[in-house]
């Protein structure tokens, strides 16, 4: 609707200004809000022509989502099998151990004192004595070694302990309780007990700083290929950069459809990574079934669900913006109006 | 006092050449002014540093009382919201139909696309080319052309209207159409500053006249009577 100004054929009210307020220190003209209507508006529309440019160009845009979605695969996908390593070791009902192994003909007595010892902490659950009689007549139960054994004048096999842990205990607590009894008097070595799924939780470890490590590189890696991809859309779009910031386009207004490449570029590529995880878990899915059968396990994938995959849109999403920021700020910095 | 001032303003370039020498001059509300003067005589370096496009060397450019040096960067946008701007290249957006091209100053505006439908088809029907409102500017004539230029750097109502060689490329005829158009922007009160070597043109328009050479003010109609330029 025209102002009164216009209607009375006066000076109509300027688009920006609506009508003549006080003039603020340091600035020609009374500013303006924007509307929340108008601003709402513009994104739409800004939506919708990033669409149309990155649909016109789709070859283009497919490199992009296939790279930023490499990039984003490999650390996503060691982050999934850390979560499912972690899986596999979080209801581990195991008991890890130590075993002491004491010097020949030790007394009997300072094998009972250390057993005694170590029975009274409360990280242990129990504590065995293996005389040297009962380890050799174990070992001849097991061993098929018959008539050899009569021919030794002694015995050689040591007295020996093993002691459990209560449940829950750490491998910390292990290594505290085996480095009591190491260099006690009589004791000839201490081993410390580790079962597979032991090793599974050092893997675990090892996989989950690996996946930090790589989602740090492949994350630099993401935001590089945005960045360029929209300094090239920047370049193509030059001109009507120019012109906007002649009418007098704020940076922020400038920067949006570049956001907005960003964003797309890491939401498509944040896809494409769930479909290389997926496409990677039917490939290994018999060979791991089989692994894990071997051990009583079956075959799981905790982690790859909808809040994984959503956070795998978040993370591709925030790196293209990122990359579309760092592109932009670079390339309309002296951005030359004239 | 004018609402545009220009004190003992001087741009040097990085080459040491010096395109503006010490020019003082304002400009009041609501007056239409030419810049006339030859290639290099400083007529777009003036339009420019209006504009903040460039920084003086040296001087004041006063507009509406403020020193444009000390407008911050973030508010240099919403400055130029007010000021419109004509370029002999017309700068139109060519993937961009015609409304696209007038209506972009009034997103950028931050107004609702109901007031921009409206302003935009006011501006054109202003300029004459309502009909044309789907076309692109390629498959416009060039007097089409700069007047779709003229229908964005006034579909805003700016306070402040620069054009530079606006009738570069025109015939004659057209030159006046065209000059008819600043004409009536001025009417409703908007400064017309329009830079021209179109000496003919400007001489038969009766208006203010600013001649510059070699980045000095030697012609100003306004100031003739009290300092005897010519």
């Amino acid at each position: 609707m025209a102002s009164n100004n216009e209607a009375q054929g006066g000076r109509p009210a300027p688009a920006t200004g609506g009508g003549r307020g006080r003039t603020k220190k340091g600035y020609p003209w009374p500013h303006r809000r924007v509307g929340l209507v108008a601003w709402w508006q513009d994104h739409l529309r800004t939506g919708r022509e990033t669409l149309h440019f990155i649909s016109a160009r789709l070859g283009t845009s497919l490199l992009v989502w296939l790279l930023v979605g490499i990039a984003l695969a490999l650390p996503a996908g060691l982050i999934l099998l850390q979560l499912n390593l972690a899986g596999m070791t979080a209801d581990w009902d195991g008991r890890p151990g130590l075993s002491v192994y004491f010097e020949l003909n030790t007394d009997a007595g300072k094998v009972a004192a250390i057993a005694q010892r170590l029975s009274e902490r409360a990280e242990i659950e129990g504590v065995r004595v293996t005389s040297p009689e009962e380890a050799l007549a174990e070992f001849q139960s097991h061993a098929d070694v018959g008539d050899a054994l009569d021919l030794l004048t002694e015995n050689p096999l040591p007295a020996s302990l093993r002691a459990t842990l209560v449940p829950g205990s750490s491998l910390l607590d292990l290594e505290l309780v085996a480095g009591l009894v190491e260099g006690a008097p009589g004791v000839s070595e201490v081993v410390v007990e580790k079962t597979w799924l032991e090793r599974v939780i050092d893997i675990s470890r090892v996989v989950s700083r690996l996946g930090i490590i790589l989602g740090a590189l492949f994350g630099v890696g993401a935001v590089l290929v945005t960045a360029t991809s929209v300094r090239l859309a920047i370049e193509a779009r030059l001109e009507e950069l120019r012109v906007l910031k002649l009418v007098g386009a704020t940076d922020r207004q400038i920067r949006r459809p570049f956001m907005y490449f960003g964003a797309l570029y890491g939401l498509g590529g944040g896809l494409v990574a769930a479909m290389l995880i997926s496409l990677c878990l039917v490939a290994i899915e018999t060979p791991v079934s089989n692994l894990l059968g071997s051990y009583g396990r079956d075959l799981e994938t905790p982690g790859f669900d909808p809040t994984f995959l959503s956070g795998l849109l978040l993370v591709g999403a925030f790196l293209g913006v990122s990359g579309a920021l760092l592109a932009a700020r670079q390339r309309l910095k002296d951005l030359e109006i004239l | 006092m004018g609402q545009i001032e220009f004190h003992h303003v001087t741009k040097r370039f990085d080459d040491g050449f010096e395109a503006l020498k010490d020019v003082s001059v304002d400009f009041p509300e609501g007056s239409m002014t030419f810049l006339t003067g030859h290639s290099g005589a400083g007529k777009s370096t003036f339009l420019k540093l209006l504009l903040c496009a460039d920084r003086p060397s040296a001087g004041q450019i006063i507009v509406n009382g403020v020193n444009v040096r000390h407008i911050s960067a973030r508010r240099l946008a919403h400055y130029r919201q007010h000021i419109g701007v004509v370029f002999q290249d017309h700068h139109l957006l060519h993937h961009r139909d015609v409304y696209e091209n007038v209506a972009l100053p009034l997103r950028v505006a931050g107004m609702r696309e109901r007031a921009v439908a409206r302003r935009v088809r006011a501006s054109l029907t202003r300029v004459g080319l309502l009909a044309k409102e789907r076309m692109f500017p390629r498959y416009l004539s060039t007097g089409e052309q700069q007047r779709v230029g003229i229908a964005r750097a006034v579909a805003t109502r700016p306070r402040i209207l620069l054009a530079d060689e606006p009738t570069g490329n025109l015939d004659p005829e057209l030159s006046r159409d065209i000059m008819h158009v600043f004409e009536q922007v001025n009417q409703v009160g908007t400064t017309v500053i329009i830079a021209s070597h179109d000496r003919d043109l400007i001489e038969s328009m009766g208006l203010r006249i600013i001649e510059l050479a070699h980045g000095n003010i030697v012609r100003d109609t306004d100031r003739e009577a009290d300092i005897g330029f010519e």
